[in-house]
């Protein structure tokens, strides 16, 4: 078994922000659901990081900006890892994140170990 | 003291194109820069450097192979550090080797969850 990353970026205009407090709940629900499966099956090795939004972003010569890396449409919002014996079944186990209900998107990386 | 997760990116894989000793010279770096932030005692995990082997999933059942490109760079790792504010987290950061290689550090304010997924 090894780790993966799993990177979660949703869109800018946060949807969650139009949702209904039912809404919210369902979507936290489907999170709890989904990441609770991945740990019943021993294969969450963090539950990870949910990304807030105080940003900064450094470049080289000394240059920080307010905001996240790139205003494209997506930016980060969290990451998890997970084991798996292979990349295909990690991304097995990303299919089921909700973030890819509402136009989200999951990379799943392998990780370099290092001593 | 909160966490703040730390993104490194880079243009694909630089290190391929450094002779033994440069590389040799950029992990040293690395490890003094870590190792300086852990002698505080803030860092709060020391995180994962990622490979170029990935895919990226998207809505509709759409799977890609490779990273999610952002621009012209790839995450290629993650740390957590501990700081007080946004402000002394970024003082961190200044030092990483990443920044005089032409890579980026986007530092982040975490979201505390209350969730037990052991249950």
């Amino acid at each position: 078994m090894k780790d993966f990353v799993l990177i979660f970026r949703g869109v800018n205009d946060d949807p969650s922000n139009q949702l209904s407090p039912q809404q919210m709940q369902d979507i936290m629900t489907n999170w709890q659901n989904w990441m609770g499966g991945i740990a019943a099956q021993n294969k969450l090795v963090s539950g990870g990081y949910r990304l807030g939004d105080e940003i900064s972003t450094l470049k080289p010569g000394n240059v920080v900006t307010d905001g996240p890396y790139a205003e494209i449409k997506e930016m980060l919002s969290g990451l998890i890892v997970v084991k798996a014996d292979s990349l295909a079944e990690a991304k097995e186990i990303a299919k089921g994140c909700p973030i890819l209900m509402i136009n989200g998107s999951v990379e799943v990386r392998s990780v370099i170990v290092m001593n | 003291m909160k966490d703040f997760v730390l993104l490194f990116r880079n243009a694909g894989e630089p290190m391929n194109t450094l002779s033994p000793q440069q590389m040799q010279n950029l992990m040293t770096d690395w490890q003094n820069w870590m190792g300086g932030i852990a002698a505080q005692d803030k860092l709060s995990n020391s995180g994962y450097r990622l490979s170029t082997e990935g895919n990226t999933l998207k809505a509709n059942n759409v799977t890609t192979d490779g990273p999610f490109a952002e621009i012209k760079e790839i995450l290629t790792g993650v740390a957590i550090i501990k700081a007080e504010t946004l402000e002394e987290a970024n003082e961190l950061a200044k030092g990483c080797p990443i920044l005089k290689v032409g890579g980026s550090v986007e530092v982040r304010g975490v979201i505390v969850m209350n969730m037990d997924y052991n249950k």
